[in-house]
């Protein structure tokens, strides 16, 4: 099928012919031009696209960089109320190497809330991720405009739900006085009570998750969707292809990009699996089988303000997301993928 | 130059006159058949009645008395009457009106500048071989994962002279490298062949963006405009922070508070009484005011997801 | 130790990680029912942790001078609050304040605020400032998040020229800014200089004892009765509805609540009675993090090291095992009390105030409705022996970078609000400008909708009269109150960091992080008294009996101030 080869290589250097002088990035560089000369060149023609960037990168350096030297306090016995202000009182703190560390890394509930936090985030890649892409593609499926508009402002509604209410709701209807219950109840079945169960704890938090935000997650989906060329499925249609293989061949690598982008995204937030909401439902199951990450930071780091702590957590999780983030590109590039930027 | 260069025209699929009746299925594909359709239907089905029977307890319960709360012991799902008591507590006081321009000035200046900012930005980078452009990324990917704590921001934001201005409630939050990947992956997947020909022609950068990557990527801005919208009409904390005087609270500010005043905190004494409503209307009240801009922005957004709208974007 | 402090939700909205630690005050107080936000409060003895008391306290608290301008209709009696029942004309109203003591200065003051705050010009504000005599800029801050705002501002240096803090915002380093960041009102308030404001000098000493931060006094407080606040109600009307008699034993409570229990008919027999049940049981005080230390048999024992306490935990277990507490109550989701009104469970515990707020609550819908406290009950029946918790929760701090003037301007704003009841000024604090904020109906002063909306928490967070119970509208929950209050203050002793405040040196903050958790997993039965045994003794050797060498030698150095 001709239009599987669909998928964009759009936008990738080494596609040159746009500005005949300038080799593009890849391209080794003749030998006649010397470094500079090349350097310059480049300027020339990326220049604009520079100085587009350039808002963004100056908001992110002042709003995002500059605080985040403030996780330098992971080294120290941080009190930022020790001297006149937060910032001078980062220069008379005890610095105490990697002693937060240290006590991170020894604590046995560190482990178990990392245990947690893995397999919370296999439950959701594996039982979250793929359901707005699923019910993307089944809106986009039916043709009358008006089914579409109405399943759409549906679907998006619970995102706006508080977890609070989230998990009022579910306890409503889950919990041990839930509507479930009494029905069973009534037909003297004793004991039914989801929302206390540490054993099903991390599949009750997934249905949460997907509950809440499955819908509002196709919204991008349908961006992509929006971008595929009615073209395409007519020429698939005449060459014969059913609705299934048009899926396949046209629809699917049309979202493969953002899919691809969206995964990697995702896999380097792996540490991040839920905050609110779990701590809300913690005392309902217990630490044991709730703990996660965060949590844990919250609960042993800023819920007593010890913001050394919760700085060298930060740094720990910040690193092991790169890392995450940057193998996962690799992998979206052995794929074939874009994945978050090109090697 | 004369050349001016525009999407190209549309399809002539596109253009044929619809079929006729509700539907506009194009000539070419099959009728769905009735168990498709009827499983299509079935899933769909589930999955409304999954967020509208809790949506119905929501509302409702944002429409009953305080006594009808009171008898179900929390949510309640069967109507005893109806009442907007919840409602008018939340929309009257001095404040609201005021607070409700708060939002809407802030959510409409710091969409525009966060879209604006975004689309640059992720424009700027949609070409990998362009100088720096790994850096750059690198640069933003970053941020994504390391998270400043609270004082430092708070400083930051107190010595740029932030704080008790509406800027305060912007700038901090105004760029989402999530949306400027998304924005670049879509402006990445717009054909390369009519960009470079384009170039060709001599047109520049701002040229391309504003007249070929742009009005072929509607239906992303469009969602990261919403993405930005929702988060500024939504957000509280930043306010909650940086705005000392509390004249200047938005909407969001205000109404939690509403909420938290039908329920002081006890170890205040018999300093602060109970208002006269349940906190818990006032809570669901909140709650489906939260997703009435939703609801109004929805079909402006939706407007630009039309199918194959947007053609050209994908390589033939 | 309230079971829940306040509850809340976070806004709607897409929670970005920010909004997330954001809500976390929400959280932690629907989590953890408020008790571990309330620990660690206390002052470092000249920049160091530990407690000032005896003779060095001596020297910085203010002579107490009592003043009865209204004689309460029922008195203190047992540490008890004051009871006023009858209500008062305006006529009838005396004066606290006869001379303005403000001197027309500017101040700002941030406060946390439970409501949507009033503009800045509103008559209130405005009737207030101008009684007092001081103009106040208030910056009243979301209450449920003000954790997050308290710690921000104070890391900053800019800080508004009074600050109040309640309690439960004092955990972590914030006692470490108290100190740093607030100034000494020794100068102002110490000994008889506190004559100057006789409405502060009219403070019991218990409550400045509280103030002391840091071996200075700093704070300016909100006095509150020491007799345990935990009451375990129970729904009277239905009682005597249904004929149940009320319990005098943790084993006829335990049966009537299965008696009461219908979860068919969706009732059950109560609530979580964690809390009363140490009180039932004799645990120390779980309020603060010094209280729950005392000397037993020339030995500092801490609450969690008790027999009692292990016992408490097992009959709250008893009840979960038994399936008399309601599903929600076990999943921690939603508000006993709601479940309590609703009549879905017959008995529950709670603050004290709510005998009054749910009852006023309710009345209008349900005339009906009563509920009433029981005795707490000892172990085997008989009277229990209770532990007081601290007579002072909130408290005003003035900047160190205030003038004199602008201290003067703060104390002579708090001395007008801690007008006594049946003065003109405790109506004009709490209920506004009669005719504006409030009308007079059948001889009861009633706020109308402007009152509502104006008349908040703002000026009573500066300092408050002696505790005090003033229900003009329900006399006899008043006197219900008061004599709950009494019966159970005679029974009410002092543990032996009563009244001080301490703090522990920080590398002791995350030893009993675990403590709650591990106390409600094991009356919900997932975890043993056993694994809480061996829970102890990891506490013990990972610091608890360093800990306790530290509290044994600051009593020795600094003497309780119960032994005062």
């Amino acid at each position: 099928m001709k239009t599987a080869a669909a998928r964009p290589s759009a936008g990738e250097d080494s596609a040159p012919g746009a500005e005949p002088p300038a080799p593009g990035a890849d391209t080794a560089p003749p030998a006649r031009i010397g470094r500079w000369a090349m350097f310059r060149l480049r300027l020339r023609r990326d220049g604009t696209r520079l100085w587009m960037t350039l808002p963004a990168l100056l908001l992110v350096v002042v709003f995002a960089y500059v605080p985040i030297l403030g996780n330098l306090v992971a080294f120290e016995e941080y009190d930022p109320y020790a001297s006149d202000n937060g910032v001078v009182a980062m220069f008379h703190s005890a610095w105490v190497g990697l002693e937060q560390f240290t006590r991170i890394f020894e604590d046995p509930a560190f482990w178990d809330a990392l245990q947690n936090t893995l397999v919370l985030f296999v439950l959701q890649l594996v039982l979250f991720f793929p359901i707005p892409i699923a019910l993307a593609l089944l809106i986009n499926s039916f043709v009358r405009p008006r089914v579409r508009a109405v399943a759409q402002a549906v679907l998006y509604l619970p995102h706006f739900f508080s977890w609070v209410l989230v998990i009022t709701v579910f306890q409503q209807i889950f919990g041990g006085a839930g509507i479930i219950a009494q029905i069973l109840r009534q037909n003297g079945i004793e004991g039914f009570d989801l929302m206390t169960d540490p054993g099903l704890f991390k599949f009750l938090v997934t249905a949460e998750g997907v509950w809440k935000d499955a819908g509002w997650g196709i919204i991008v989906f349908l961006a992509a969707l929006a971008s595929v060329s009615p073209d395409l499925y007519e020429a698939a249609a005449v060459d014969g292809a059913n609705r299934w293989r048009r899926m396949w061949h046209v629809t699917l690598p049309a979202l493969r990009p953002v899919i691809a982008l969206l995964l990697v995204l995702r896999v380097g937030d792996a540490l991040t699996v839920g905050f609110e909401q779990i701590l809300l439902q913690r005392d309902a199951v217990g630490p044991g089988a709730s703990e996660v990450l965060d949590t844990y930071v919250w609960w042993n780091g800023i819920r007593n303000q010890d913001f050394s702590f919760a700085a060298a957590a930060g740094l720990v999780k910040g690193l092991v997301g790169i890392t995450l983030v940057l193998i996962a590109n690799k992998m979206a590039h052995l794929l074939g993928e874009q994945g978050v930027y090109r090697k | 130059m004369t050349t001016t260069y525009r999407a190209p025209k549309m399809p002539t699929s596109m253009q044929r006159p619809g079929p006729p009746a509700a539907h506009n299925r194009p000539a070419w594909e099959e009728p769905p058949t009735k168990v498709g359709l009827a499983s299509k239907g079935v899933v769909l089905g589930f999955a409304m009645l999954a967020i509208l029977f809790p949506l119905w307890i929501v509302i409702v319960t944002s429409l009953s008395s305080k006594e009808t709360i009171t008898k179900a012991g929390g949510l309640v799902l069967i109507p005893r009457e109806i009442t907007f008591v919840a409602y008018r507590e939340l929309l009257s006081g001095g404040q609201v009106s005021r607070a409700t321009l708060v939002s809407l000035g802030v959510t409409l200046v710091g969409t525009l500048f966060s879209v604006t900012v975004s689309v640059l930005c992720a424009y700027g980078l949609s070409r990998s071989g362009s100088l720096w452009h790994r850096g750059i990324l690198m640069t933003l990917l970053t941020t994504m994962f390391f998270t400043a704590g609270l004082i430092p921001t708070y400083l930051l934001v107190q010595s740029l002279g932030l704080t008790d201005t509406y800027l305060a409630l912007i700038l901090p939050s105004a760029v989402s490298v999530f949306n400027i990947l998304v924005l670049r992956a879509f402006f990445m997947n717009v054909s390369q062949e009519i960009v470079d020909s384009a170039r060709i022609d001599g047109a520049g950068d701002w040229r391309i963006l504003w007249q070929i990557v742009l009005p072929l990527s509607r239906a992303v801005v469009a969602v990261i405009a919403l993405f930005y919208a929702v988060g500024y009409w939504s957000a509280w904390f930043n306010a909650s922070l940086y705005l000392n005087d509390h004249d200047m609270l938005p909407l969001q500010n205000v109404m939690i508070q509403v909420v938290q005043r039908q329920e002081p905190p006890t170890g205040l004494g018999q300093a602060v009484k109970a208002g006269p409503l349940s906190p818990l209307a006032v809570q669901m009240a909140v709650m489906v005011l939260a997703m009435l801009p939703v609801t109004v922005l929805s079909p402006f957004v939706q407007k630009h997801f039309k199918k194959g709208m947007l053609t050209g974007a994908v390589k033939g | 130790m309230t079971p829940r402090t306040s509850t809340g939700t976070a806004p709607a909205g897409a929670p970005s990680r920010r909004s997330f630690l954001a809500s976390t005050a929400v959280a932690a107080v629907a989590v953890s029912g408020g008790a571990s936000l309330l620990t660690a409060c206390g002052s470092p003895g000249g920049g160091k942790d530990g407690t000032t008391s005896g003779k060095d306290a001596k020297k910085v608290l203010p002579t107490f001078m009592a003043r009865t301008i209204v004689a309460p209709d029922i008195p203190s009696e047992h540490g008890s609050s004051l009871g006023f029942h009858k209500a008062l004309s305006s006529d009838q109203l005396k004066s606290a304040v006869p001379e303005k003591l403000g001197k027309g200065q500017k101040i700002t003051v941030m406060s946390p605020y439970w409501g949507s705050p009033p503009k800045q010009d509103n008559p209130y504000y405005k009737a207030a400032n101008e009684a007092i005599g001081v103009d106040i800029t208030w910056q009243n801050q979301d209450g449920m998040h003000y954790d997050e705002k308290l710690g921000a501002v104070l890391a900053s240096s800019r800080i508004p020229d009074v600050v109040v803090i309640p309690g439960w915002n004092m955990g972590g380093k914030i006692p470490s800014a108290i100190i740093n960041k607030f100034a000494d009102l020794g100068p102002y308030l110490s000994g008889d200089k506190v004559k100057k404001y006789p409405n502060l000098a009219a403070i019991p000493t218990d409550a400045w004892q509280r103030a002391i931060f840091g071996g200075k006094l700093r704070g300016l407080p909100m006095p509150a009765s020491y007799v345990p606040n935990i009451v375990p109600y129970y729904r009277s009307d239905l009682f005597e509805e249904k004929g149940y008699e009320v319990p005098t034993s943790p084993q006829e409570f335990l049966d009537l609540a299965k008696e009461i229990t219908h979860a068919k008919a969706k009732v059950w027999g109560c609530g979580d009675m964690k809390w009363t049940s140490f009180n039932v049981f004799g645990v120390f005080s779980g309020e603060e993090k010094a209280l729950g230390w005392n000397m037993v048999d020339g030995k500092l024992l801490y609450r969690i090291e008790q027999e009692e306490y292990l016992e408490a935990l097992e009959w709250a277990r008893k009840l979960y095992a038994a399936g008399v507490v309601h599903p929600d109550a076990k999943a921690q989701q939603g508000d006993d009390a709601t479940r309590f009104t609703a009549g879905q469970v017959l008995m529950y515990n709670d603050d004290i105030s709510h005998w009054y707020g749910k009852t006023a609550e309710q009345l209008p819908q349900n005339p009906k409705f009563t509920m009433s406290g029981m005795d707490i009950f000892g172990p085997d029946g008989g009277k229990p022996v209770l532990y007081a918790k601290q007579p002072a929760g909130i408290f005003a701090f003035v900047s160190k970078n205030a003038d004199k003037s602008a201290i003067e301007a703060a104390l002579a704003a708090a001395n007008f609000t801690a007008s006594p009841y049946g003065t003109k000024e405790y109506m004009l604090t709490n209920y506004g400008v009669e005719g504006t904020h409030y009308d007079i109906k059948n001889g009861l002063p009633v706020k109308n909708d402007k009152g509502n909306n104006e008349v908040n928490n703002a000026y009573v967070m500066l300092a408050s009269p002696a505790s005090t119970l003033a229900h003009p509208d329900l006399p006899q929950i008043t006197r219900d109150q008061v004599a709950w209050q009494q019966r159970h203050g005679a029974l009410t002793r002092k543990t032996s960091f009563y009244g001080l405040q301490v703090t522990e040196p920080a590398k002791y903050t995350n030893l009993s992080n675990d403590m709650e958790g591990m106390e409600d997993e094991v009356v919900r039965g997932r975890k043993s008294i056993a694994d809480m045994q061996q829970f102890i003794s990891t506490w013990r050797s990972k610091g608890g009996d360093q800990l306790r060498d530290w509290y044994k030698k600051l009593l020795d150095d600094a003497g309780s101030a119960a032994n005062r």
